[in-house]
Order: structure tokens, then sequence, then C-alpha cells
């Protein structure tokens, strides 16, 4: 039994996995070890893709034969569709200068871990032949690729994920709102974020989303120092995004920091489930497979 | 409250230190990136008043177990009401001055004072410390019955003594000794003439007793002198009285009566006298007595010889000998071999007055003389031109004189004692010691005035009889107990009441008590010593307590003529309590709560 979950990639340290290779296959690993496909969609197909055509073959339905292309081509060839998913899925990742920060040189920063954690996600929902797409933003939207389930989407996804860089500041109504655009129907939003940034812009975006039908799950990331404080005596306390200082000394202000951040995800939690949003805390040392399972069962308990 | 090391307070300095630190403590540390600042900022914010409540609560009690450990390291001790007296070093000073044996109601003031000290020191337990110093500079010490028993047996002193060194060294002494308490007590008279500077004993405080009785009146004799202090035969005794009115007085040599008499107010006392005693005579100048006795008598030593016989040489000139002769008419000197009168080359023995020969080839004739009768001068080089002549003593009148042919004297070296008389041109002119009187010029117009001098005839008087006559030495003049140099070649000084007290170290004290003494070189009286108390001993005015406190002008003096009131204030200091433990027990308190503030805080940074 040890051994088998030593082997699972999903359950080990996240830093250690990630140092085996690309994001692309510690994806493939981390899914595979979490065992895709754990559900079923709850609703079928009801409207259909084109895919590509094929040639006409007896037993066809008629209904499927290409009429305008055998008009034009006197060639009867049958239209493919590609199985629409039971969901449409965007992810909304956090890339501004806050993510890019860990609080020990050996654990990911949370930017790599959500990427990953992204990624994993995203594979999830591609194996079950959900529509994936994902936007990438900081104070502004940086990249976005639509929802789709066709081949190469992964890939798309992957290229999507390792673009360099982040930005100064996070501003994600904007990126959710764009999340949004992106989904036709009603689908899924799932909001990869450290939430450094002003609630009400956010809880206003994700009740819009709600509004339209969409399910919201919001993974919260965190390093395991911010939820303590980092260790040191005397420290000035230097924000990356505003450049703000705070000269504080950390034995004096641990326990009121502490219960501080403790207030700070039980309002998130509050003000995100007053909408019907999902609200997972995610902390960086902890093994991406708690991390997706908390993604999985969100989606699960949506409305 | 007082402190035993109280250096140690400086080390207060060191409560500045949490305070800085408090002061100081945002500015110090690293620099970190952490993006949740905001969630700092919102802690801070919300709790900043709590905050800072502990940081100023730590540094109040930092700050306050800094100042009390240097405050319990300066070992301070406080007083505490009950439990008897604190341990005292108790100083009593008694005046047993001459004053203090005046006769007031009854008794001597001495032993009202005697018993004041008796009830004080009584009052000490045996872990004080107690002295008794008397005005003579008498230190008693030990246990406490021994310092009663010499309370009880103190002797009143001849003389004045020293009373404001007494009380220095009472307040010296309570000092040394390292308790918690110290007192000096000081029982006098009041005698105004006992306090004429003020005081400085520190910290020690002074109780002063002095009774409330006025003085009573007193007569005295306050100076006796002889004169001149070598009679041949002839002489005067002139005495001071210190009398509010007439007083009876009687003069006695060798206990001879030499005269009876009464004294007006203020009127000086003279009688001339050629007593057929010879040698060195004791007298007395005597008051009927009252209520001082030690001051009714007052003494005075006199040699008395026959008037000196002088050989005087031809070659000494037309002046000595017309000067000589005046004195011989006057039988102040005769015609003998006793004393020579010459020029020095022709001096073959002394006692000698010597002048510089009037040629200047015998020049080296009279040195050699010199060296033979062992006279450690010489004649130098001859001097011409006016020299103005200066008198070392100012009561011998030879201004005037003029010097105009001298020789320079030179001194060898000589353990003998010399005294220069004269001198012209800032040189020695005359000089003179045992048994010798030496002049550097020949005593004759061209050289000198002085032959022609009024003084001329006094000053060989002076020098035949007073210098050159009899055994050497002069009566001295002391108060009881001065300090005294042993005269050279004495072997003992003979008591008035008989017997001698053998000098053997260099320097005595005089005796305490008052009379003539003699300087004895084997059974010869060779000198006088005469003691006497002070004069002003004898004026018994007294201050009052008000300006006998301003007198003294030290802190803390208590001045009393109530002996109750006295006995009352005396080692009443409350026992002394160290603080060290109770303030090492706040300090350690105080560094308890300042670890249970803080440990919260640092088992978390742990």
């Amino acid at each position: 039994m040890d051994t088998a979950r030593a082997t699972r990639a999903d359950l080990l340290d996240p830093a250690t996995i990630a140092a085996l290779g690309r994001i692309e296959v510690t994806a493939r690993w981390i899914v595979d070890g979490f065992l895709s496909g754990l559900h079923r969609s709850p609703r079928k197909g009801f409207s259909v893709e084109f895919a590509e055509h094929r040639p006409y073959q007896a037993g066809d339905e008629p209904r499927h034969v290409d009429w305008k292309l055998a008009a034009r081509a006197d060639r009867w060839a049958v239209k493919q569709y590609e199985e629409e998913t039971n969901l449409r899925a965007t992810l909304v990742l956090d890339v501004s200068r806050s993510m890019a920060w860990s609080g020990a040189a050996a654990r990911l920063t949370k930017l790599a871990y959500a990427e990953r954690l992204a990624a994993a996600i995203a594979l999830l929902f591609l194996r079950q032949r959900d529509a994936v797409g994902l936007v990438r933003f900081d104070d502004v939207v940086r990249s976005s690729v639509p929802p789709r389930v066709r081949t190469g989407q992964w890939v798309r996804l992957i290229a999507a994920l390792e673009e360099p860089g982040s930005g100064r500041a996070s501003h994600a109504a904007s990126a959710l709102e764009a999340a949004g655009r992106l989904i036709a129907r009603r689908g899924m939003v799932v909001l990869i974020s450290d939430l450094l940034m002003d609630p009400d812009d956010v809880v206003q975006t994700v009740r819009g989303l709600r509004h339209a039908g969409h399910q919201v799950v919001v993974m919260h990331v965190l390093d395991p120092a911010e939820l303590d404080l980092p260790q040191s005596s005397e420290a000035l306390f230097v924000d990356p995004e505003s450049g703000v200082e705070v000269a504080a000394t950390v034995a004096d202000v641990r326990a009121m920091y502490q219960a501080t951040v403790r207030e700070a995800l039980v309002e998130w939690r509050r003000a995100l489930s007053a909408y019907g949003a999902s609200y997972e805390p995610v902390i960086t040392d902890a093994p991406f497979g708690v991390a997706l399972r908390r993604a999985f069962s969100a989606r699960q308990e949506a409305p | 409250m007082g402190f035993l090391a109280p250096l140690w307070l400086l080390a207060g300095a060191a409560a500045a230190v949490p305070l800085l630190i408090h002061l100081m403590r945002r500015r110090a540390g690293a620099r970190i990136d952490f993006p949740a600042v905001r969630y700092l900022l919102r802690a801070e914010r919300e709790h900043s008043r709590d905050l800072r409540l502990r940081n100023l609560l730590l540094m109040l009690l930092r700050v306050a177990a800094v100042l009390l450990i240097t405050l319990a390291a300066a070992r301070p001790v406080i007083r505490m009401a009950g439990g008897g007296h604190a341990r005292t070093a108790l100083a009593v000073v008694l005046d047993n001055s001459l004053s203090t044996s005046a006769i007031v109601g009854g008794r001597p003031v001495l032993q009202q004072l005697q018993a004041r000290a008796r009830d004080i020191i009584r009052r000490s337990s045996t872990a004080d410390r107690v002295w008794l110093v008397t005005a003579d500079g008498v230190v008693h010490g030990g246990s406490r019955d021994a310092v009663l028993d010499a309370a009880a047996h103190a002797e009143p002193f001849g003389g004045a003594g020293d009373l404001r060194a007494a009380t220095v060294r009472a307040a010296a002494l309570a000092r040394a000794a390292a308790l918690p308490a110290k007192e000096v007590v000081v029982l006098t008279d009041g005698q105004a003439a006992s306090w004429h500077d003020p005081l400085s004993l520190g910290d020690v405080p002074l109780h002063v007793y002095l009774p409330a009785a006025p003085a009573p009146a007193n007569h005295a004799v306050i100076d006796v002198r002889a004169i001149p202090t070598r009679w041949t035969p002839r002489g005067a005794v002139r005495a001071r009285l210190l009398a509010s009115d007439s007083a009876t007085y009687r003069i006695t040599l060798e206990g001879r009566t030499l005269a009876r008499g009464i004294a007006a107010r203020d009127e000086e006392i003279a009688l001339r006298a050629e007593p057929p005693e010879r040698g060195w005579n004791a007298g007395t100048v005597e008051l009927e007595p009252d209520e001082l006795r030690g001051d009714d008598v007052r003494h005075f030593a006199v040699w008395i010889g026959p008037a000196p016989a002088v050989s005087l040489h031809p070659l000494a000139g037309p002046f000595a000998r017309s000067a000589l002769d005046a004195l011989v008419q006057s039988g102040r000197a005769g015609i003998g071999n006793e004393i020579g009168f010459a020029p020095a080359d022709e001096a073959s023995k002394l006692p000698a007055l010597l002048i510089a020969p009037a040629d200047p080839v015998k020049l080296g004739a009279a040195n050699r003389a010199l060296e033979k009768l062992g006279i450690p001068w010489r004649f130098g080089a001859a001097v011409r031109g006016e020299s103005m002549v200066r008198a070392a003593d100012s009561t011998r009148a030879l201004d005037g004189v003029i010097a105009e042919s001298r020789y320079a004297l030179t001194r060898i070296a000589s353990a003998e004692r010399t005294d220069t008389l004269a001198s012209a041109g800032g040189a020695p002119w005359i000089v003179a010691g045992p048994r010798y009187v030496l002049v550097a010029s020949p005593l004759a117009p061209p050289a000198t005035t002085f032959p022609l001098h009024a003084s001329f005839v006094p000053w060989l008087d002076d020098m035949l009889s007073q210098r050159l006559s009899g055994e050497g030495g002069i009566p001295r003049d002391v108060a009881p107990g001065a300090p005294l140099s042993r005269p050279p070649g004495v072997d003992a000084l003979e008591l008035p009441e008989g017997g001698a007290m053998t000098l053997s170290a260099d320097s005595f004290t005089a005796p305490a008590r008052a009379g003539a003494y003699f300087y004895l070189r084997g059974t010869t009286r060779v000198g006088a010593l005469v003691v006497n108390p002070e004069a002003a001993e004898s004026d018994l005015s007294r201050l009052t307590p008000e300006a006998l406190a301003v007198r003294l002008g030290t802190r803390a003096t208590n001045v009393f003529t109530d002996s109750t009131a006295l006995t009352a204030s005396v080692l009443t200091a409350a026992p002394q309590r160290p603080l060290l433990a109770p303030l090492l027990l706040i300090a350690a308190i105080t560094l308890l709560a300042e670890t249970l503030i803080t440990a919260p805080a640092r088992r978390r940074a742990a």
C-alpha cells in the first residue's frame, strides 16, 4: 500500500515532482496518478461540433451526409462531429508578481505550483472529453486559450502555461469576465490565484459569473510562510507588487498575523460561498493530488 | 535611605539601554520580500494598541529591572522605626579645660559634664562603639565600662586644650567605625574662647550640651614677666591681672614673699628687686582664691646672678672702654675675668665678646683664634662702603647705625646653633652662639657709627648680662600640653613638687599642670620651662546656645542646655535595614513578568 502511494506522482512532494520534468510531462504523471475519469458526465451531448469528413460507407445515416460537399464535389462524404463535452471550463491563472514568490528555497513558487496544478486540471478535463481553456492574467489579461476538447488543445495549453514573465499587480475581475466570455454556455470557471487583491471586485465578478450560470471554483494558493511569517527577529517586509514596506518584530506580531490570515480566509470563503462559488485554499507544500481532489470535489459539489 | 556602595548607582545609566532599544527597534532587521504584506498591515492596524501597550510594558519592565538591580548593587539601607537604636559609633567629647574647673552651684562644672557623659554612655549598647575624647586630646576607647570609668575619672586640664581639635578627632573616630549611625556629643561649658572657627564634621550629627547656669565672675593673673629674663642681680617683675575690681596680690620668689599689695582694675603690677638668690629661681604672682583656682596663680622663672665681671682688652678701643665704665659705674657690670671683651685675634677663652681687629694684618690671627675657641665663624674679605645695620630682633633699636668698614663673616659647617643678631648690607654683622658674641667691624668710628649710637651701651649690657654671663638659656613660657623640642644637652626636667622627669626623646609635651620647671644637665639647672594657662582661658564668658550653634557652623547640630533633652536626643537613630533582598526579589518578579509576556512569542519564534 505504501509502495503504491509512494509511486503515485500526485502524492509526491510538489517540488520533487516538478523537478522531474516539464509541466507537460509532470502533469501527465500527476493525472495518471490521480486516476482520471473518476466522474461520469451527468449530461450527454446534445450538440455536436464539426471535426472532419470521411467517405460515406453503407449504413451511414443519410442525415450525416454532407450534401453541400456532394453537390460541389460530387463526392459523398459523411461529416464527422466531435462530440461536445458536457462541460466547458476555463482556468483563470494569476501570474502576477506576488505569485512568483516562495517562502523557502526548497519550495515551488506559488506560480510554479499553480501552473502545474492548472496543467493537471486541464489534462483531467481533456481526458474526460471536457473542453478546457486558459486565461492568464496579472493587472491585464496576458493570454487566453479558448476552451476546446480537440486534439492539440493540450499542447496549446501547455505552451500558454510556459509563457515567461509575470506582471506587477493582480486584477482578477477582468480576467474572470474574459473567461466568462470564452464560455458560450454554462460552464466552469476555475480561478487559481493567491487572492492578494481587492476582494470586492473579485466577488462581484464571481456573482456575475454565477448569474450567467457558470460554475466557479476559486483555488486560493498560499505559501506556508504566508500562513505563518518568515523566520526572522526584526525585519522590513516589502510587498513586491506595491512596494509597501512594513517593519515588524516577528515574535511580537506572529500570533496576530496568523489570526488575521485565518480571518481573511474565512472572509473569502464566506463571501464566495454567498454566491455559490467554491473556495479551496491550496498550500504550496501539499501534494498536487490533494489540490486536484479538492478541485474535483468542488466541481462534483457545484450546483 | 542611604547607600553602602553608592558608586553602583552610576550603573543606573544602563537603564537607558532598554529605552533606546525600544525607540530604535523598528529601525533594525533584514529586508524581506513578502507578498502578504497586506495581512501584516491589517494585523498591525487591528492590533496596534495592543502592540504599543505590550511594547511599552516590556520596556518599562526592563528599565525597572535594570534600575532595581543597580539599586540593589548600591546596597541601600533604610531606617526603620522601632527595635531600639541603630548600631552607633558614639564619640563623647568632654571639655576638661581649665575653665571647667570653675565652681558653679557648689561643684566644678567638669563634674556636671562628667555626669552628662556617663548618662549618655550608659545608654549605649554592646553593639555600639563608644569613645571619650577630652579637650587635652586624650582618647579613651574600649568597652563601655572602660569609657564610663574614664569619664568618671577625667581630670581638669591645666590649660585650654583644643576642644575644636578634640571634636574633629571624635568625628573622625565615629566615621572610621563604619557603623550605620554616627554621633558626636560635645559636653562643654560653652566658653566663648574655645570656639573660634566653624567645624566641618561632614555628615556626622553633632549634639552639644552646655550648662544653663551663667559663668561665674573670675579674676586671674593673665601675664607675668621677669624683666630682664636674667637678673644681674637686679630686675623687675611685671604682671597683668584680669579682675572686675581691685585685687590683692602677692609676689613670691622660691616661696619667699617679695611683695604684697592691692592692684586696681586693669593696673599693671611692677616690682623691682635685687634678691639674694642666685641661679635659676621660680616665682609666682598670686591672687586671692575665687571660683576658678587654676588661674589665680601664675608662675615665672628668672636667672639671678652677680653683675658680669668683664676683662676688657686695651685694643678693644676707647669706645668699648667708655661703655664698660658706664656699666660698671651703674653696677650692671664689674671688672674681672668672667667675660672677655677683646679683638678676636687677642681672644684666648670664652665667654667673650669679640670684635674684628682694627688692623687687617691681624685677620689671620683672628681666624686662628676663632678656630681655637670653637667658634664656627671666620672673617673674610674686607668690605668698604656704608651699609645700614639692621637688627634681627626688632626690639633692639639699631636703626641708624652704619657700618663703613667690615669683614664678611663666613660660617663654617657646624651643628651648633648660631644667631645672627644684626646684619649690614644683607650680610651677618653681629652673630652669637653659646658663650660668644662676634662683631664684624672694629668698635671705632672709622669702621662703624655703632659706638657713637645711643643703643650701644644698652646693647653691651644686654650682651654681657643676658648672653654671656652665667649658664646659658632663657626661660620659655608655654601652655600646658604644648609640643616642645628637648634643648641640646638637657637630660631631665625638674618638677615643681620635687623630683625630675627624664627627657630622652627629642620632643615632648609640656606638663599639664602649671608651674615653673627647670631643665637639668646633670644636677645643674640650665634653663627654665614656665607652664601657665592661656590668658584667654581666664575669660569665662559663655556663648548662648544660639550663638554657639552659629559659631559651630556645621550641619545637623543640636545645642542643648537641658540634660534630659540631650540624653533623649542621643542614640536615637533608627536601625537600618538592608533593602538588598527586597529589591532583588522585586527585580526577579519584574524579570519573571517580562519572561511571561515574551515567552509565547519566543516559543513561536523557535
